[in-house]
């Protein structure tokens, strides 16, 4: 049992003895330093070696210092050289860097909603724009009906019971009505955009709305009326007086209303 | 073993002091306007919502600059909406802008730019545009007119009264960017 002990003990003392050696031989060495790092060591008094100036090296260059750290100190956190540790803590010195990416979208801060695509939304825009279109479209083939029934207007007066001017005005006027309403039903079921504050000239085309709207239906019924009772043989009166009136003021706003959005002031 | 520290302190140290050190700009502030002709109308939207990138490498800086299509204002609603949709601005909500120039130019007074320009679900490639650059102070002010046309992105000319508009859109950029 003594000479076991005895013979560990000498195994030890050689064991140290080389290291010392080797350790000392390799100071004076110029060997690149990737060498070491490449090859696993298996001097273990080198390892400690290492590791004991790392430790210094690191607690007088860095801000903080070690001492600051709680915990102990791994060798891993002081890897000089690429490879040398693979678990990179943040205190770390950065390795020299090859080529930084270069700036992503994701960089630039925005909210992610802000940056991606929404099929759902620009269907709704799209909707929005067709039935627009077609008002637009619309809009301007009733202009024409809109103009002949103000100027045979003049003509659908007279003293006769019956007149082909009064019957022909009166056909334009249903023809105008009819497609001033389909043109507003597209303006009207056109898909809002919520949170779309509505600026520039499409609110004075919007507001001359609350004038040839209602305009648009009183004339008819104000016509029909006055159209009874030129049938009658009598004098338009009452409140029928109104329809020449009403349907030039109805016509204006609603050329004004084309006008609005069609030239910028 | 001292050498071999001392080199492997150079080693750390070289790349933060050295020629090839990397740089970033940030764009602080911009205005980015298009204008549409149409025979009625000259319509001109803009936009000042425009963020921006800048990362300098070994004497190369990359550049990105985004802006969200929405942000353009023209002043009318109606037709900002009818922008947004003619431009697939809900499918492809960014305008996307990149661009790599040697750092030296920062000190040159006009600049040609090679562009890559991202928008409506579509790319675009603009050589050699000339910007102007001032220095103010450690900020540098870019400006120039990016020539772009509604065709480059495949977008269909909106039309009023049936007339469509012209096929050119030129894009003003001025920019200030600091590092």
């Amino acid at each position: 049992m003594r000479r076991v002990f005895l013979k560990t003990i000498a195994f030890a003392c050689l064991f140290l003895f080389t290291v010392r050696f080797a350790c000392f031989a390799e100071t004076n060495n110029d060997k690149p330093p990737a060498d070491t790092a490449s090859v696993p060591s298996v001097n273990a008094a080198a390892d400690s070696l290492h590791n004991a100036i790392a430790r210094a090296v690191t607690a007088a260059f860095s801000p903080v210092g070690s001492a600051v750290r709680p915990g102990p100190a791994y060798f891993e956190d002081v890897a000089f050289f690429p490879g040398q540790a693979q678990g990179n803590s943040q205190q770390q010195p950065t390795p020299p860097v090859t080529n930084p990416a270069p700036p992503s979208l994701g960089d630039l801060g925005f909210p992610t909603g802000q940056t991606q695509g929404n099929a759902q939304e620009q269907a709704r825009l799209d909707r929005r724009t067709h039935m627009l279109k077609i008002h637009q479209r619309l809009g301007l083939i009733t202009t024409v009906p809109l103009l002949a029934t103000v100027l045979t207007g003049g003509f659908a007066g007279g003293k006769s019971t019956s007149s082909t001017a009064r019957d022909f005005h009166a056909g334009l006027g249903s023809l105008t009505a009819g497609l001033y309403f389909t043109t507003a039903y597209f303006s009207i079921f056109a898909p809002r955009v919520p949170g779309t504050p509505t600026r520039g000239p499409i609110r004075l085309h919007k507001a001359l709305a609350w004038i040839h709207g209602p305009g648009m239906i009183l004339t008819p019924i104000l016509g029909a009326i006055a159209f009874d009772q030129k049938s009658r043989g009598e004098k338009v009166h009452g409140i029928a007086s109104a329809h020449g009136a009403v349907g030039v003021v109805t016509a204006a706003a609603y050329g004004l209303a084309i006008v609005s959005v069609s030239f910028k002031f | 073993m001292c050498i071999r520290l001392l080199l492997a302190f150079a080693l750390l140290a070289l790349p933060q002091f050295g020629p090839g050190a990397d740089t970033q700009w940030i764009l602080e502030q911009s205005t980015l306007t298009y204008h549409v002709s149409h025979p009625l109308h000259q319509t001109e939207g803009v936009s000042h919502a425009a963020k921006g990138k800048g990362v300098c490498h070994a004497g190369q800086c990359d550049f990105l600059i985004a802006v969200p299509v929405k942000s353009f204002d023209s002043g009318d609603s109606n037709r900002d909406l009818h922008m947004l949709q003619a431009t697939r601005g809900a499918q492809f909500p960014m305008v996307v802008v990149r661009t790599r120039l040697p750092e030296e130019v920062s000190r040159s007074a006009t600049i040609p730019v090679d562009l890559e320009i991202q928008f409506a679900g579509e790319t675009a490639h603009y050589k050699q545009v000339p910007f102007q650059l001032v220095n103010q102070g450690n900020q540098i002010r870019i400006s120039g007119t990016i020539p772009a046309t509604l065709s480059d992105f495949k977008i269909e000319p909106p039309s009023l009264l049936t007339v469509p508009v012209k096929n050119e859109i030129p894009l003003r950029v001025d920019m200030t960017w600091h590092p």
